[in-house]
């Protein structure tokens, strides 16, 4: 049947997608509404709109430094993006023209990173910050995020050079291009969509992080948005449109990543389940 | 082959991360489960004499045996709904229908919500008074009263389940449909000329194509729940009265609320060993991913 037919399947996964997506949905909504619709036994699920409004948002920002915890965020995702792409791109092109002992190492770094609980490398991590005075520093989280990102980025990256035929490197090599030269200018050009691929789900991995966060750094000012939101669930009473309104907030980098990169992400999460 | 000089260079970044900020930080950890005693002070953590006691503390102690039982609950409990959604959706997914690449995008997003918005929005919806999961429950009149889900003893696992659930079976649907779109589509022309039911075509077409990447999806699924803490401890903090306390709480809360970093890297190592063990069950499959 001709995919532009095929109208139950659509029917199907449309009715799906909105199961799969209530929570959000939910989160949403709650953050729109007034506390006197959000706090009935029997909520509407679809809100009346004229009672819509940003206030919870205003709100959140007045009394939490949520601008600040967003903003900490983005810096330490940004920055443990940079550093773990650099470190990764260079060893996935590494790995993926020379033989060395790099090859099996990484095999074997990628297994151990896989079976490293976020929960026991942090305390090394803890003794470590201690010692070097760098506890509440977001250089040293932006270390942190880097480091358990590396291992995976650099074997996703090694299988984008693989696809990039080395015969295009030594073309241009033969035409006189230097090495690093050949590089720069033939082979990065086609691996960007390897770099995207790798960025995106660093980023998201990074944005998530909430253990190296909630322990690594103590000041209210320095904390990342992860550790901001839970800090509003130990109270006596939840403010519920409060939360779900920094909750929707946490959401927006995540949805406009996914909704611009979605396909290096596919790729991203699927290189290497299916031997390609 | 070429130069090798360059060949490590290119790779001493990542070497130096690897080596400082995983290497030695798990060299930090196993020397750290050595030392017996405890020191407020851990700038002086070395001082502290070496020997097995923390090991031996950790197997005599029960609630480290009833954390593993509830590691074990919560693995299982949360990997085999996830495979299973995602199985389906999968099949979905894999048929073509208009607007397919947008409702898959759509349907992929809970992987990438962090853990700890996931708990939050979860303990909102099954919140014991508002919660619209009681509401929706009540109005179709499969409960009676509400449900305080997270707060008794006997829902709380369910509870912290069902969010897990729900960011997992993304991971299952991607992995098994890049597998069945992998599987060559004269099968199941052929299969079908020779009468095959739907169920046949499943069985012994599409299931020997998605077996094998889908048991490795399972494994590393499986790796990461067992380390999961950001949903459990955002929803209940290993409550109430532990019945949410998993390993992967107790190394967390044994080393920062306690702070007996020594026991807890102790555990967490067990733990790490408990992780080898799956992978070496599953080392045929994984050798032929990462090696």
């Amino acid at each position: 049947m001709p995919a532009s037919r095929n109208i139950p399947t659509l029917i199907a996964a449309l009715a799906l997608a909105i199961v799969i997506l209530f929570p959000v949905y939910w989160m949403f909504v709650t953050s729109l509404l007034p506390t006197t619709i959000v706090l009935t036994r029997d909520p509407p699920l679809l809100p009346p709109l004229a009672s819509a409004s940003f206030a919870a948002y205003g709100e959140v920002f007045a009394r939490r430094p949520v601008l600040t915890w967003f903003l900490n965020s983005v810096a330490v995702t940004s920055g443990s993006v940079v550093i773990a792409l650099l470190a990764s791109t260079l060893a996935g092109y590494s790995l993926s023209r020379y033989r060395t002992r790099g090859q099996q190492a990484a095999g074997f770094v990628l297994l151990l990173s896989k079976m490293l609980p976020p929960t026991l490398i942090v305390i090394p991590f803890f003794i470590m910050f201690t010692t070097f005075g760098m506890i509440d520093s977001l250089v040293g989280l932006m270390l942190a995020n880097a480091a358990v990102g590396v291992p995976f980025a650099s074997w996703l990256l090694k299988g984008f050079f693989d696809g990039i035929p080395q015969e295009l490197e030594q073309a241009a090599m033969i035409d006189g291009c230097s090495e690093m030269g050949a590089l720069w200018r033939i082979t990065m050009p086609l691996a960007r969509p390897g770099m995207a691929a790798s960025a995106v789900y660093l980023a998201i991995v990074a944005w998530a992080d909430f253990v190296f966060a909630r322990t690594l750094v103590s000041k209210p000012d320095n904390w990342l948005l992860t550790v901001g939101l839970q800090s509003f669930i130990g109270e006596h009473a939840v403010d519920w449109t409060m939360l779900m309104a920094a909750g929707s907030l946490s959401l927006l980098p995540v949805l406009v990543l996914f909704l611009l990169l979605e396909p290096f992400l596919v790729s991203g999460m699927t290189q290497g389940a299916v031997t390609s | 082959m070429r130069r090798p000089l360059l060949a490590y260079a290119l790779l001493s970044p990542a070497i130096v991360a690897v080596a400082f900020l995983i290497g030695y930080p798990i060299w930090l950890a196993v020397d750290v489960s050595l030392r017996e005693g405890r020191t407020m002070n851990i700038l002086r953590l070395d001082r502290l004499p070496r020997g097995w006691g923390n090991y031996a503390r950790i197997l005599d102690e029960p609630a480290n045996w009833d954390a593993l039982v509830r590691s074990a609950i919560y693995v299982v409990g949360s990997v085999t709904p996830a495979f299973l959604i995602g199985l389906g959706l999968a099949l979905l997914l894999n048929r073509a229908f208009p607007g397919r690449r947008w409702i898959r995008s759509l349907m992929m997003l809970p992987w990438a919500v962090p853990g700890v918005v996931t708990s939050i929005a979860f303990l909102w919806l099954l919140d014991g008074s508002y919660g619209v999961v009681n509401s929706l429950l009540r109005r179709t009149g499969l409960l009676e009263g509400d449900i305080a889900w997270y707060a008794r003893q006997e829902t709380a696992m369910l509870a912290v389940i069902v969010p897990t659930v729900w960011k997992g079976f993304p991971f299952f649907a991607l992995t098994l449909l890049a597998a069945m779109q992998a599987i060559p589509h004269q099968l199941y022309e052929a299969a079908r000329i020779d009468g095959a039911s739907p169920i046949d075509l499943f069985r012994h077409v599409t299931w020997p194509g998605i077996r094998g990447p889908g048991l490795l999806a399972v494994t590393l699924h499986s790796l990461w729940v067992f380390k999961e803490l950001d949903i459990i401890f955002a929803a209940t903090g290993g409550g109430p009265a532990g019945a949410t306390e998993t390993l992967a709480l107790r190394v967390y809360l044994e080393a920062f609320q306690f702070f007996r970093l020594g026991s807890a890297s102790a555990l967490g190592l067990m733990m790490m060993a408990l992780c080898a063990i799956l992978v070496l069950l599953s080392l045929p499959r994984m050798r032929a991913r990462f090696f």
